[in-house]
């Protein structure tokens, strides 16, 4: 058996040294045979066999054989040009599958160290807890209760990704809709105004947890029985900022008059929490102007004093957290029958992004058709907005958005050069949570007939207005701009975008690819009949 | 990269120069030489003791004598050469130096060595 067992091992030997010694090594172990019986020597001399591939195999590669064999045929005195043969002979089908064995080991290592899940490194965040993006979508997920605000990161993610299902509300809240555009009213990437400092110095504001915790709890102690001065004084606040920024002096003035009315009348007295009297105010600021995009919002957490505009602290930390985000874009594919999908979700700042957009959009640029799931977009800058809308179009487009009157950004910068996309069939995915900014892309495309969208009527959140501080817990969001709306509607403020094929967020992608596939295929039938 | 192999001298290649320090030897009876002057501890399998050979030869510090033998049974024997002998002693003397050392140290127990 010995014998046997030996041969085998020996193939994995290098030729010369099996020619050289196989005589003799084979001899070896007959003697050894011969000497060693009993089951313990046999079994000594197996285990010694074994062993001994493990040290003699190296051993016998580095030898060079070359003293002891003949010298090689002629040296190169002739500068003729001569291949010397190192083995004379194949390699062993034992050589093969030890080094296949070898190889397939390390690569099953390699690829099993490559599957392992990285360990998570939460990123740095202001209050060392959350990121930057997370503590912005916290403070838009925190709508009132106090448990809420101390909720730490981990299922942040898990909420930013169905903002609407699964936003807070107290109980006593009667109007869960608009808490929620009131909760996000200070998120309006408005660039010139409060642009990004909102969602950033809300996070800096987070920096101080123990701070932090006693102007949570304080205060809430505090404004949950809102009394009758508190009241007089954040209207008398509302109104002279309707007042002052309102576009429309007429509308705001009368719209102040029936605030005061209300009060007056006693309307008021039942509020007697913040984000219940913010609700009310915002129903009754509606109803004077029959503008959607006044709103009042209640803040549990004291407010920023600091005046709007961007700290280069702020912007760097946004940066930075893009970059660890790839900038929002989250998926990009390309589906069977050549369909381009791009889940995006958020339309992150272009001073940052923009490379990665570019890219992206670069990557789906050969497609037949391009699916964009924003069901889980929240939104974010309307620089973006037309800059990915830009590539759908081969002339200049205008994008409405309801924060003011047109700007330079206003208009897509199409053709956009190398762009192969502009006539193919485009769909957008949406959901219940789609929201601001990806709702202002699913309008426009909508709008313009240049997409078709698929899944759920959006969340409704034009934020239109440019947010105002009233005091540490009250705020008003006021359009500054009359926005011209060119389709001739109200825009989704409230309500919505409707899409144009209703299914469940769910069951959007599939429906999408089903439609691509649809009108990429009759294309193709039409093009090569 | 061949003149390396050997210095520093393997355990396995010195205990053959050992074991043919007695005398001429063939493979077998180098591979008993060396379990009996370890006491057991070091049985060569084939392929070290026939891949330390080589590399002894090919360091030309043993070399292979032509021994006229039984027809059916030819063994090669090996010897040590001049040159084996001794880098065979200096390795000695270097163990014997740490060997010093090791019972300055009081590593040692006992001071039967």
């Amino acid at each position: 058996m010995s014998e046997k067992m030996f041969t085998r091992l020996f193939r994995l030997y290098p030729s010369r040294f099996r020619k050289q010694y196989g005589d003799e090594a084979l001899q070896l172990i007959r003697d050894r045979l011969r000497d060693e019986t009993g089951f313990f020597k046999r079994a000594r001399l197996g285990w010694d066999l074994v062993a001994d591939v493990f040290t003699g195999l190296p051993q016998a590669y580095r030898n060079s054989y070359a003293v002891t064999e003949s010298e090689p045929a002629s040296s190169n005195s002739d500068r003729i040009p001569s291949f010397r043969i190192l083995d004379k002979e194949p390699l062993g089908r034992g050589s093969i599958l030890i080094g296949g064995t070898l190889s397939l080991g390390t690569i099953a290592a390699f690829g099993f160290l490559l599957s392992r899940p990285i360990a998570y490194v939460p990123l740095s965040g202001s209050n060392g807890r959350m990121s930057p993006i997370e503590s912005v979508m916290e403070r838009l997920n925190r709508a009132t209760t106090p448990v809420d605000a101390t909720v730490g990161g981990g299922d942040q993610v898990a909420k930013s990704t169905a903002v609407g299902a699964s936003e807070p509300h107290p109980p006593s809240i009667p109007t869960p809709a608009k808490t929620t555009a009131n909760a996000e009213v200070p998120l309006l990437p408005d660039e010139s105004k409060n642009g990004i400092d909102e969602p950033v110095s809300s996070a800096s504001h987070d920096r101080h947890p123990v701070k932090l915790q006693g102007d949570v709890i304080a205060p809430v102690a505090e404004h949950t029985s809102l009394d009758a001065t508190e009241r007089h004084r954040v209207i008398a606040e509302a109104m002279a900022n309707l007042r002052q920024h309102y576009f429309d002096r007429e509308v705001a003035q009368q719209t102040a008059v029936v605030l005061l009315a209300h009060e007056r009348n006693g309307d008021d007295d039942a509020a007697n929490n913040g984000v219940a009297f913010a609700n009310l105010l915002t129903r009754q600021m509606r109803d004077a102007s029959n503008d959607r995009h006044l709103v009042m919002e209640y803040s549990r957490d004291v407010l920023p004093e600091r005046p709007p505009g961007l700290a280069a602290e702020d912007l760097a930390r946004y940066r930075k957290a893009m970059e660890q985000q790839n900038c929002m874009f989250r998926k990009i594919e390309i589906l069977p029958y050549n369909i381009g999908y791009l889940k995006l979700d958020s339309f992150p700042d272009t001073s940052v992004c923009q490379s990665t957009a570019t890219a992206a959009m670069a990557a789906l640029n050969h497609t037949a058709a391009i699916i964009f799931d924003l069901r889980d977009n929240s939104g974010g800058f309307p620089g973006m907005v037309t800059l990915i809308a830009g590539y759908l179009f081969d002339h200049p487009e205008y994008m409405y958005g309801p924060r003011g009157a047109p700007t330079e950004e206003s208009w897509t910068r199409s053709p956009v050069p190398g762009n192969a996309l502009a006539n193919k069939p485009a769909y957008v995915l949406t959901s219940a949570s789609t929201w601001s900014g990806a709702e202002q892309f699913s309008y426009d495309l909508k709008m313009l007939k240049r997409a078709t969208l698929v899944g759920e009527t959006t969340r409704g959140g034009a934020h239109a207005g440019t947010f105002h501080r009233l005091d540490d817990h009250f705020g008003i969001g006021i359009p500054e701009e009359r926005a011209i709306n060119p389709f001739g509607k109200a825009d989704w403020e409230g309500v919505g975008v409707e899409p144009d094929v209703k299914v469940r967020a769910a069951d959007a992608l599939e429906m999408a690819v089903k439609l691509a596939r649809a009108s990429v295929t009759t294309k193709r039938a039409a093009t090569t009949p | 990269m061949p003149k390396r192999k050997l210095d520093p001298l393997p355990a396995a290649a010195f205990q053959i120069m050992l074991a043919l320090s007695a005398g001429e030897l063939h493979g077998y009876a180098i591979m008993r030489g060396v379990e009996e002057q370890t006491g057991g501890r070091l049985r060569l399998g084939p392929g070290t003791l026939y891949g330390s050979i080589q590399a002894l030869l090919e360091g030309r510090l043993i070399e292979e004598v032509d021994r006229p033998g039984d027809a059916e049974e030819r063994r090669r024997y090996y010897r040590l050469t001049a040159v084996g002998r001794k880098r065979a002693r200096s390795e000695a003397e270097k163990m014997a130096d740490l060997l010093r050392v090791a019972r300055a140290r009081k590593i040692l127990r006992g001071d039967y060595v």
